[in-house]
This record gives C-alpha cells, sequence and structure tokens, in this order.
C-alpha cells in the first residue's frame, strides 16, 4: 500500500507538464541514438550532460533515464533493417531480426521488438518499486568498510564480466582509478599528477573523458571505414503481431524480463549481456533450436525484452546504494553529483521526488516510447538514410559544445579530443572503455572510503573481513578474482 | 616487437613505473595513516603487475603476423589523421579566433573527409552548420560560446 501511494506521489511528479517535456526529449533522443549507428547512449547522455546543468535534478534524471532506455528500443530498428545494431545491446537482434526481415517479416519483427520491450520495461519498474525500499533500508547499514568492500566487488566484476580480455580489462579499472586520483587530493589538497597545470587541480572532468571515449571515438573507428551500411529495401507492413507471433514470443518475452532485471542489477551485468543470455536460453530451451539464425521470432522478442528490463533492474543498486552497475548509471551518478544529489540509501527519504518521479516517469516512458517507435518506424528509416558525411560533423560538433560549456574552458575540448584518439586507440588494441569510465566514476568514492576504514581500524585491514556485508562482498570479489587463474592452471594441466 | 599485446603491455607498465614514483613523491603514508599517493599507488601496482602478465603470455604464445602493420590494412586511418588534427587546431584557435570562424573552417574541413563534394556546397554546408548552431546554442540555450579577438 505503501508503494502505491508513494507512486501516486511519484505520478504527481512526473506528470508535471516540465517533465513531461523532458521526458519526451528523453526518450526521442534515445530512440534516435538507439536508431543511428555510430553513436550510442553512452555518447548522447554525454554530450547531452551539460544541458541538464540549468534543469532542476529531477527534470535532468528523467531526460537522461529517458535517453537510456529509449535506446533499447530504438537500436532494434537498425538491427532489423540493416543488420547493423544501433547499439551495443542490440547486437544479438541482427540474427534473427534481419532474417525476419529478409523474409519480408520486418513489420512482425519490429512490432514485437516494441511490445516485448514495453512489457519488459514494465514488469522491471515493478521489480525496481519492490526490491529498492528494503535495499535502501539494507544500505543504511553500510559503513566505509562496506561500501569500499561493494565498489570493489563491483569492479572486479565488471572487469571479469567485460566481453574481451580479463587482463586488459583488469588494466582498464586500474587506470581508471589513477586518472580520478588526477587534481589535488580531496583531503590533504596535495597535487597529484598535475604537471604544474593549474588546469588540472580540479582534476579531470567526467563529460570530457565520456565524449571522448565513446563519442569521438566511435566517429574516428567509423570514418576509417570504407564501405557504407546498405539499409534493406523491403515493404516494412503488419506492424502488429499476429496471434501466432504472440503465441510463441510470450515465454521468450516473459523470461527475458525476469532474466534481463536480475542481471541488470549485478555490477557488469547491464542490458549487453542481458540479451545475450535470453538468447542462449531462449536457444537452450527450444523445441527448435535449428531455426535460430534463421527468423525465430523468439530470438528478437528475448534479447529485446532483455536488455530493456536490465536497464530498470541498472537502477536499483544506482538508486538504493549509490553503486552504479554500469557506464551509464556512472554517467547518471556523475550528473546527480553534478546536482548536488549523492545516490544511496538516503536518496529514498531525503529526495523522494527524485526517487518516485524517476519511476513514474519511467512507466509515462516506456509508453511514449510504444507510440514513437511503431508508427514513427518510416521516419526512422528516412533518418537511417542521412549520410554518415553530413551525421558525423555535426556530433563531433556537439561534442565539442557540450565540453566545453561544462567550465567554458577550451582546455576541457581538448582532454576530450586526447581521450578521442585514446578510445580510438583502444579499440584498435582491444581495450574496453567501459571499465576505465566506471573505475574514473567510482575511484573518489573507493578512495575516502579506503582512507576513512584504515583510519578507523588503525591501519588494519581485518576491517574488511570482521565486518559481515564486506566479508562477504570483498571475499567473493576475491574468489571472482582468482576464479580466472585456477581454471588457467587446471586447463594447463589437463593439456 | 610486432604484437600490440606486447606495445601495449610495454606502455602501460611505463605508465605504472610514473605513476608509482610521482604517488611516492606526494606521499604513500602508512596503513595507519594513508597519504594521498596511497590509491595511486596501489593502483600502478595492479597496472604494473597486470601489463607485465600480459606482456608475458604473449611472449610465450607464438605470434605469426605482425599485428601492428595489421591494424591499418585496409582502413582509411590517413581520414582519421585528419580528423583528430582538424579537431587539435580547432581546439587552439577556438577561444583566440571565436567560434563562428573556426568551426566554420572545422566544418569545412570535416564535411569533405567522407566524401568530397564541390567547394561551394561545402563551404555553404559549413556556412549554416555553424551559424545554426550559434543561433540555437549561445542566443537561444544560452551557451557562452567564445567571441574570439573579433568579436563574434
Amino acid at each position: 500500500m505503501e508503494i502505491l501511494h508513494s507512486l501516486l506521489y511519484g505520478f504527481s511528479v512526473g506528470l508535471q507538464p516540465a517533465n513531461i517535456l523532458f521526458c519526451f526529449i528523453g526518450v526521442l533522443i534515445g530512440t534516435l541514438v538507439g536508431v543511428l549507428p555510430g553513436i550510442g547512449p553512452v555518447g548522447a547522455i554525454s554530450i547531452l550532460l551539460p544541458t541538464t546543468f540549468h534543469m532542476s535534478p529531477v527534470s535532468a534524471i528523467i531526460m537522461l533515464a529517458g535517453i537510456y532506455y529509449g535506446a533499447m528500443y530504438g537500436g532494434s530498428t537498425t538491427s532489423i533493417l540493416v543488420n547493423i545494431p544501433g547499439e551495443a545491446a542490440s547486437v544479438v537482434t541482427c540474427l534473427d531480426g534481419y532474417q525476419m526481415a529478409r523474409k519480408g517479416r520486418a513489420g512482425p519483427a519490429l512490432g514485437i521488438a516494441a511490445f516485448g520491450s514495453f512489457i519488459a520495461g514494465t514488469l522491471g519498474l515493478i521489480g525496481l518499486m519492490i526490491f529498492a525500499a528494503p535495499l535502501a533500508e539494507f544500505g543504511l547499514r553500510f559503513g566505509p568498510p562496506e561500501y569500499f568492500a561493494v565498489i570493489l566487488l563491483g569492479l572486479t566484476l565488471i572487469t571479469h564480466l567485460s566481453q574481451g580480455s580479463v587482463i586488459k580489462a583488469i588494466i582498464m579499472g586500474a587506470f581508471g582509478i589513477i586518472l580520478s586520483c588526477v587534481g589535488l587530493d580531496h583531503i590533504q589538497a596535495s597535487p597529484r599528477m598535475t604537471f604544474n597545470l593549474i588546469q588540472l587541480w580540479d582534476g579531470i572532468d567526467l563529460v570530457p573523458i565520456a565524449m571522448g571515449l565513446f563519442g569521438i571515438a566511435e566517429i574516428l573507428s567509423n570514418i576509417e571505414k570504407t564501405t557504407a551500411p546498405e539499409i534493406l529495401k523491403t515493404k516494412i507492413k503488419n506492424l502488429f503481431p499476429t496471434v501466432l507471433d504472440w503465441m510463441q514470443a510470450k515465454g521468450a518475452i516473459l523470461r527475458g524480463s525476469v532474466l534481463g532485471f536480475f542481471l541488470g542489477i549485478l555490477p557488469g551485468g547491464g542490458a549487453v549481456i542481458a540479451s545475450f543470455f535470453s538468447y542462449s536460453l531462449e536457444k537452450k530451451i527450444s523445441k527448435e533450436p535449428s531455426k535460430f539464425g534463421n527468423g525465430a521470432i523468439e530470438g528478437v522478442a528475448g534479447p529485446e525484452s532483455a536488455n530493456n528490463a536490465a536497464t530498470a533492474g541498472a537502477f536499483v543498486p544506482f538508486l538504493t546504494l549509490g553503486i552504479p552497475p554500469n557506464i551509464l548509471m556512472a554517467l547518471l551518478f556523475g550528473a546527480l553529483v553534478i546536482h548536488g544529489i549523492r545516490p544511496g540509501p538516503f536518496l529514498l527519504k531525503d529526495h523522494p521526488d527524485i526517487f518516485w518521479g524517476l519511476i513514474s516517469s519511467m512507466y509515462i516512458g516506456n509508453g511514449m516510447l510504444l507510440v514513437l517507435n511503431l508508427p514513427l518506424i518510416p521516419i526512422w528509416v528516412q533518418v537511417l538514410k542521412v549520410p554518415y558525411r553530413i551525421l558525423f560533423p555535426v556530433i563531433l560538433l556537439f561534442c565539442v559544445i557540450g565540453s566545453y560549456s561544462i567550465n567554458n574552458k577550451s582546455f576541457d575540448v581538448l582532454i576530450m579530443v586526447i581521450f578521442g584518439v585514446v578510445g580510438y586507440l583502444f579499440r584498435k588494441f582491444d581495450y574496453e572503455g567501459a571499465p576505465l569510465l566506471l573505475a574514473f566514476v567510482l575511484g573518489p568514492l573507493l578512495e575516502l572510503n579506503l582512507r576513512q576504514s584504515l583510519i578507523l581500524s588503525k591501519g588494519n585491514f581485518s576491517i574488511f573481513f570482521t565486518r559481515p556485508i564486506s566479508a562477504a562482498a570483498t571475499s567473493l570479489a576475491i574468489i571472482i578474482f582468482i576464479l580466472p587463474l585456477f581454471s588457467y592452471f587446471i586447463k594447463k594441466k589437463k593439456a | 616487437m610486432n604484437s600490440r599485446d606486447q606495445i601495449s603491455g610495454l606502455f602501460w607498465l611505463g605508465i605504472s613505473i610514473f605513476v608509482c614514483l610521482e604517488s611516492s613523491r606526494v606521499g604513500i603514508g602508512t596503513f595507519h595513516s594513508p597519504g594521498p599517493g596511497f590509491l595511486p599507488f596501489w593502483a600502478g601496482v595492479v597496472l604494473g603487475t597486470f601489463a607485465i602478465i600480459l606482456i608475458v603470455t604473449n611472449i610465450l604464445k607464438k605470434q605469426k603476423e605482425n599485428e601492428i602493420t595489421n591494424l591499418w590494412k585496409g582502413v582509411e586511418w590517413s581520414k582519421v589523421i585528419l580528423v583528430f588534427a582538424s579537431l587539435f587546431i580547432y581546439t587552439t584557435l577556438f577561444t583566440k579566433v571565436g567560434y563562428l570562424i573556426t568551426t566554420f573552417g572545422l566544418m569545412a574541413v570535416l564535411f569533405s573527409v567522407v566524401e568530397r563534394r564541390k567547394i561551394w556546397i561545402q563551404g555553404v554546408t559549413a556556412l549554416i552548420t555553424a551559424l545554426v548552431t550559434y543561433f540555437v546554442f549561445y542566443k537561444w540555450l544560452g551557451v557562452q560560446l567564445p567571441k574570439g579577438i573579433l568579436g563574434f
């Protein structure tokens, strides 16, 4: 009952005209970003982050969150029509979605992706409401050792669940922590790695790094390619799935929703992993696994539901414990901190308008997205036809303006350009930017809690093992860290 | 040295040595009382350790082809260099010359990167882009874009 009252309060915030407008802008931009290959939700949120500085914190988080889950809807369009994922969480949708389109079933593929996303998004929100309050209560028992241990666990998980090499992901995580230490030390104000540059005394800003690593680097990687993607020339009809389509897809949608929600909660989990897991699950339990990869509707419904449910799940640790489980949440974390609000167990108590306003806006946003995605598909197809030679300079310009507008300093633009090249080289050398950025965002929290814990315990590391929550989290982090080594040695012994 | 992992591993090893030295300079402190260099030092140690692991695991693998030259085979890397150089020059001139002129120049270059069109078309498109973004961001959204020595 209390949840319902809180949700009604949330709707009183979310249904304010300004917030409806920002929700609409967010989901529209998110869909557009999801449709357009070459820029993902991370790049879009990074670019638009400075524009939220003049908004209220509620409106800011509503808009930015709208971009996040809107991109999940939009990403399926290019996967199905062009066989190029609009963003990473829609990679798996290419496998069967494009095959359905080739067989003249683009409409039902797009339709089931949109409806599945809507159902999963709604179910995910219900999960968020149920889990949030108890987890926030649990979070009130956290002290510096618990925070340090959970952040360490989060960083360990994200490095081990990354798609590439674990060694490289750990290197990225360590480098991210080092970058977060640049500037004046928060406790003693000693300059660290500032190279006598006064511009670095406040450290490096999140926005230029994020824009550089994900926006500029993506563009540089795209312009070196010699071929342009071709859009499938097919008539898109019958956007509403048939009864048979629903019968085949309903199980996949429900399973994807549950799987996606819980995977979204895990640090390092998120929409990408959720979509892959869902596809694997559907293929495993299917009576006809051979139809996967040839236009199985479950291969579209499951992953698309999973990636949307995961976006709701990701808000659970972010809002209740103040720990962003993935890079997008890390950016939203940065956005709230810029507005002077610290996500965590006290957010529900001190800023219920932000918490419940956000949840209600996600209900509203999901409804908007269902309306936007289906009837506007012909428009999105036209947008896809905008030549990349026109699109990428405009995106670059937005990145420049976005970086400059943070502090009105060209130094931030220079940082963005440098990290753009760094991000491009990372891609060449197979390094992922996500562990770096997450570690960069969590680095200051990690350092503060580590130093406070050691001061509390007079330098005794056993503080992390004597308190139950931190003991569990630290032990789990160590096990996850060591596990790949064990399996490596076992494999070597067998060989 | 033709493996990208070996090269990147050496790079990270160099970074870790630098970070550890810098952290020692500002003061690592003790476990009782961690100093400002405490976390960066240990992060540097982790970075260096895994850089060495990366190099060693790569040496143990039998490397056949030259990975470094393959990275840029079949791709138009000159366009990447052109974009980077344009952005770098733009950033250095941005606040001195002003938003409009530098943005016009940058857009004129960038529009020609992927596909060359007639010069006047590129010029007009660049001018329109610079003007539209100036009005949207400076006049409408209130973003303080630099005016430069010419006052605009």
